[in-house]
């Protein structure tokens, strides 16, 4: 069987952390051993598998101790899938990215076999804004990156902006994820653009009220409206991605493609 | 675990909030680097970082450059810089192994150091360590060595646990009554040299029974064997070398290759003086660990004697093995002076800048203190 260790980057605010959480919970349902490490401070990663609560954050737990260990900061969640988060300091103090790479090499002394998982998702917060924040590919072992998306323009612009930096190290692309604001023919565009990258669009996870009732509650889709639409649609984007096997070098498009690929699906005022 | 000097709660040096400086873990890493006798290492990070050492350490055989990083690299990486630096140790010295070593800013901002030198595997063997100086032992910067050697077979499995081992007992030394021992230390250049060179002679004099240990550090040992080797010599010119016994780190089979050399260039050096070694009590860098041996030997073989003159990590040798002696002991700390005196050394005298002149050196050099032993007698005469 194929190892996934992917990371799901995108714009901030677009989705990144609902849809890893329910990826995972989907996988989990269908047996896979999956761990989800939120890279994040806000540590907001796996709190809807968790039941709403928050788990002790890998970087609190190493400044107040310092022979931490596993059973300290993995904790089991919705279908076993394991549940770390990095944590990181407050805004406007400190490193954030210092602390992902500290909080990284932690979980590889203390935890070992977290390899031997069928899927890790690594969740990092909106765009890739200093080498910490790479860290999960440069020491994670991330074989396999996924771009989040929507129709609009500014998320696809960082969509394209965070290719091209996977392209600079060599990382390779999964697939594009539309993860719809219902923008006009948003589907339509979403793939045009996962192409022209030399990528696929793996999958499109339309606007549905349920998610954010679920995330309000402290739950994924997954666990407390299983048997929704959308609960489906996070079915079927775990299982291609769990069966994916063409991951490209992306080839990011220069400023103006990218605003005429957005102009062709404008919606007409 | 134990609580460090009976304080509750404290179980580890990171704990005691000490605010003098002490020895920084990416220096400890370069000098380690060079015990294992790699021809360049290269310093990722600003130009001044570890400067001092640097320089000094290309005197041990060891080249040491730098990356240069200037804020334009903190902000937008330099891994460029890097490479533009491993290209050009390649041709100034043809390098068979070259060392990349992390400092604060590479490490911060999250360099890979690995990535800089996939381009030149083919030219050199490489190690990365990934260091920098925020740790509270130094010893951590010999760890970010060793482990990676032993991951690319440079270093086998079994030196590697000896090494750790000794490295932890060498923490718990400082800690319990070296330079981490103490929230502040103030230096100190210890006591008058010409004054203890006078009290040991007449030790020596009054046929009193003495035994002189060396337990030093690595290299350092090249000048403090200079005080065994001098209050020896004195003692056999009054004719009383009867009396004197001689313990000795100097195990040639110990250690990383350069250490090995070191012992075997000391024991060359004794011989030539005509000082003969009663004990070997371990390996150059085995100064943590020697305390229980010498204590062994103090409490048995030696238990009669009067006098006894630790040259080195004398703080290493729990004070117990030397009840009722008169003690006399050399360090290169001066901010060693307060913690040897506070455990009832007598005499405590410091080897000022001791290390800087112990590198790039093969055999036993001059001490002060021995300077002064041997005009003082002679002036005696
Ligand atoms: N398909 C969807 N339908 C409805 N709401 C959604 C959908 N996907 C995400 N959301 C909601 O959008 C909000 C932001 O999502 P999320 O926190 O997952 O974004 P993110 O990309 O992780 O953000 P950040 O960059 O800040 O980490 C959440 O309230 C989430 O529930
Ligand atoms: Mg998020």
């Amino acid at each position: 069987m194929v190892q996934k260790i992917i990371a799901i980057y995108g714009k901030g605010g677009i989705g990144k952390s609902s849809t890893a959480s329910n990826v995972a919970a989907a996988c989990a349902e269908s047996g896979y051993k999956v761990m989800i490490i939120g890279c994040d401070p806000k540590s907001d990663s796996s709190i809807t598998l968790l039941g709403g609560k928050r788990i002790p954050t890998v970087l609190d737990t190493l400044r107040e101790k310092k022979n931490i260990k596993k059973e300290d900061v993995v904790f089991e969640g919705f279908g076993g899938v394991l549940c770390t988060e990095v944590g990181g300091p407050e805004p406007g103090v400190g490193c954030a990215g210092r602390g992902i790479i500290v909080a990284i090499e932690t979980l590889k002394k203390i935890y070992p076999e977290f390899m031997d998982n069928d899927l890790i998702i690594y969740d990092v917060p909106g765009d890739v804004v200093c080498g910490g924040f790479v860290a999960p590919i440069k020491k994670g072992f991330v074989n396999e990156v996924y771009v989040l998306t929507s129709g609009e323009y500014m998320p696809l612009y960082a969509a394209n902006n965070i290719c091209r930096g996977f392209s600079k190290i060599g990382m390779k692309l999964g697939g594009v994820i539309c993860n719809s604001r219902n923008a006009f023919l948003e589907r339509e565009l979403a793939e045009e653009f996962a192409n022209k990258i030399g990528s696929k669009l793996i999958g499109y996870i339309p606007k549905d009220p349920i998610v954010q009732n679920c995330e309000r509650d402290g739950f994924s889709v997954l666990e407390n409206a299983p048997d929704s639409e959308i609960a489906e649609i996070y079915r079927k984007l775990a299982k291609e991605i769990m069966e994916n096997s063409d991951s490209v070098n992306p080839t990011p498009l220069s400023d103006d493609e990218l605003r005429n690929l957005s102009k062709k699906y404008a919606a007409d005022e | 675990m134990e609580d460090i000097k009976g304080i509750k709660g404290i179980t580890d040096i990171a704990d005691i909030k000490i605010v003098h400086p002490r020895p920084s873990s990416i220096v400890a890493s370069l000098y380690t680097l060079r015990d294992m006798k790699i021809d360049v290492a290269i310093l990722h990070g600003p130009p001044g970082c570890s400067f001092k050492h640097a320089r000094l350490l290309e005197e041990d055989g060891i080249h040491v450059l730098t990356s240069a990083m200037d804020e334009n690299d903190f902000v937008f990486g330099g891994l460029d810089k890097l490479k533009f630096t491993i290209e050009k140790a390649i041709e100034l010295f043809s390098p068979k192994s070259i060392a990349i070593v992390g400092t604060c800013t590479s490490m911060i901002i999250g360099e890979e150091l690995s990535e800089a030198v996939s381009d030149y595997e083919d030219k050199a063997s490489f190690i990365c360590v990934e260091i920098h100086a925020g740790y509270a032992n130094n010893t951590d910067g010999v760890i970010a060595v060793l482990e990676p050697a032993v991951k690319s077979g440079l270093l086998s499995e079994d030196e590697f646990s000896r090494q750790k081992e000794i490295l932890q007992k060498a923490t718990a030394v400082e800690i319990k009554a070296g330079a981490a021992s103490q929230e502040y230390l103030a230096p100190s250049r210890g006591d008058i040299k010409y004054k203890v060179a006078e009290r040991l002679i007449q030790l020596l004099r009054e046929n009193k029974k003495g035994v002189l240990i060396l337990n030093a550090k690595k290299e350092t040992a090249y000048m403090f064997a200079d005080e065994i080797v001098a209050t020896y010599e004195i003692a056999k010119k009054l004719g009383v070398s009867e009396n004197i016994s001689v313990l000795s780190n100097t195990d040639v089979n110990l250690g990383l290759p350069r250490v090995r050399e070191h012992a075997e260039n000391i024991e060359k050096g004794y011989k030539e003086a005509g000082v003969v070694v009663d004990d070997i009590i371990g390996g150059l860098d085995e100064y943590g660990v020697t305390g229980k041996t010498v204590l062994n030997l103090m409490k048995t073989k030696y238990a009669d004697s009067d006098f006894v003159l630790i040259a080195g990590v004398p703080h290493a040798i729990p004070p117990e093995a030397f009840e009722n002696m008169e003690i006399f002991s050399i360090t290169n700390g001066p901010r060693q002076v307060l913690p040897l005196k506070e455990i009832g050394h007598d005499h405590v005298i410091v080897e000022i800048d001791l290390h800087p002149k112990t590198l790039g050196v093969d055999k036993i050099i001059p001490s002060e203190f021995g300077d002064n032993l041997r005009s003082v007698f002679s002036d005696s005469l």
